[in-house]
């Protein structure tokens, strides 16, 4: 099947400094619209894997290509609005849950994007089972769980090709996880987003027929 | 009419010394263990200033504004190298960066002062260019320092909040606003305290020497209010270049934060 590939890893390496490398010559490809799983143990370096997706971490060695281009090419900041990631502890800004909804409108590199209006921000809330609360509640008030849909919808609102979610419910209470584990389920399903999941749990979303990724040993060998 | 200014000779300043033994007595009756620091703070406050008097009275005399500039720009070196020392971060090279902040700032609000308001001609004359600059220096170096280090520390503190908002799109600048505008408070706060306090709960330093040297109060009061405003001036320039410079170091070309959490140095 020729299926096009949306993000590509050529021979890359990574290490911190002048430390030992992370990873030795990882070539991996990631095709537009799937859902990728990168596995591995605890401290294998599978969330600094993914942050080389939309360069908050460099490689030291190797090429990594976004569509076909290299990502040195692209505006850092126009190319992690396209790669978006989602990080393990959901993170907010000091304000309401609207605040944190809009403030990335006000970002230069945004400001082409349409702002949602009142009613879609409602609705995406809504969908995202998040209808009992209103855009004027503080966001600190809000649970576990209810953060890290706050931060998917943020990410959301911005129109991302790619969605990198780190562990997403790793950080959260067993209820709250399973609630977050849903949406995300619904994400990968239906929103038609290519979407990159890191997960130390090797049970999760394998009934999505997920590309599956192990990191072990500073290899990253693809299982499917 | 010339006023009178009583002379310290060397056995009044030896007199003196009588308030360092009973520091020193106190320090060993309670075992404070300061008997050494106060020794060499003695010796140091005695030889540093009887070398600045003969280096001034010398600087004085020849009277040439290369020199000036010189003596200057050495005393910001020495200040630079001073935050250097304080500062324990390992990971940004701030040295330059803040030797040119300063250098920038004070030499340029030094010279707005001593040309233009205090209108001493020329304006590099050494009596009043190098007392001025000094306090400058000695003054908003702290506020360099205390907006220095609020920066470093505030975004390796809250670097999950930097990468939040460059994971969503905000450019380098965008990122840190926050913790810049924090850290130029952070800095500006002590000077604006001292314009709140000045005069009430303190007299300033230069004053009392001005007053003591038999300075007409009134004339002593303007020249304490031209250095408040220095000061304020300064620790703004000062603050403000610095932390820009730095915060263009700590991220990279990717827009990326170099800083790395400290646990994970070696």
């Amino acid at each position: 099947m020729d299926q096009e590939i949306i993000i590509e890893f050529s021979r890359v390496s990574f290490s911190f400094g002048q430390g030992p490398p992370l990873f030795q010559d990882v070539s991996l490809k990631v095709p537009a619209g799937s859902f990728c799983l990168i596995q591995g143990p605890s401290g294998s370096g599978k969330s600094t894997l993914l942050r080389m997706f939309n360069r908050l971490e460099e490689p030291s060695a190797g090429q990594i290509f976004f569509k076909g281009h290299p990502l040195l090419s692209f505006h850092p900041p126009r190319l992690r609005r396209s790669i978006l990631f989602i990080q393990q502890t959901p993170t907010v800004f000091d304000g309401t849950i609207r605040d944190n909804l809009l403030r990335p409108f006000t970002f230069k590199n945004n400001r082409d994007l349409v702002r949602p209006g009142e009613a879609q921000l409602n609705k995406i809330l809504e969908d995202f089972l998040m209808e009992g609360l209103d855009l004027d509640d503080h966001a600190q008030t809000l649970s576990g769980g209810q953060l890290q849909r706050l931060c998917f919808i943020r990410g959301l609102l911005l129109e991302p090709e790619v969605l990198l979610l780190d562990e997403p419910t790793s950080a959260l209470d067993h209820e709250s996880a399973e609630i977050v584990e849903s949406v995300t389920r619904r994400l990968i399903r239906e929103s038609g987003l290519t979407v990159v999941l890191v997960s130390h749990k090797k049970v999760d979303f394998q009934d999505l027929a997920p590309t599956v990724f192990e990191v072990t040993g500073g290899r990253v060998t693809g299982l499917q | 009419m010339t006023p009178e200014i009583v002379n310290i000779g060397p056995g009044q300043l030896i007199l003196g010394l009588l308030f360092i033994v009973l520091a020193g007595a106190a320090s060993l009756h309670h075992g404070l263990k300061l008997e050494r620091d106060l020794a060499v703070g003695t010796i140091r406050t005695f030889a540093q200033l009887f070398i600045l008097g003969y280096a001034l009275r010398f600087i004085f005399n020849l009277n040439r504004a290369e020199l000036v500039l010189l003596v200057f720009l050495f005393m910001i070196l020495f200040a630079a190298w001073t935050i250097r020392g304080r500062i324990k971060e390992k990971q940004v090279a701030f040295f330059w960066p803040v030797f040119l902040s300063m250098a920038v700032s004070y030499v340029l609000v030094s010279i707005m002062v001593t040309g233009l308001i205090v209108g001493v001609k020329p304006w590099w004359k050494p009596q009043y260019f190098i007392p001025l600059g000094g306090m400058v220096i000695g003054n908003s170096m702290n506020a360099i320092a205390i907006a220095l280090e609020r920066l470093i520390g505030d975004l390796r503190k809250r670097r999950a909040e930097v990468e939040m908002m460059l994971s969503l799109g905000a450019d380098y600048k965008e990122a840190s606003r926050d913790m810049v505008r924090q850290a130029m408070r952070a800095g500006m706060i002590p000077s604006i305290n001292a314009m709140m306090a000045v005069g009430v709960v303190f007299i300033p330093g230069m004053m009392t020497g001005q007053i003591l040297a038999g300075a007409d109060p009134l004339l002593a009061i303007r020249y304490q209010i031209v250095v408040m405003i220095m000061l304020v001036g300064s620790t703004a320039i000062g603050s403000l270049i610095v932390i820009l410079l730095i915060r263009r170091l700590v991220f990279d070309q990717a827009h990326r934060l170099r800083l790395r959490p400290v646990r994970k140095e070696k």
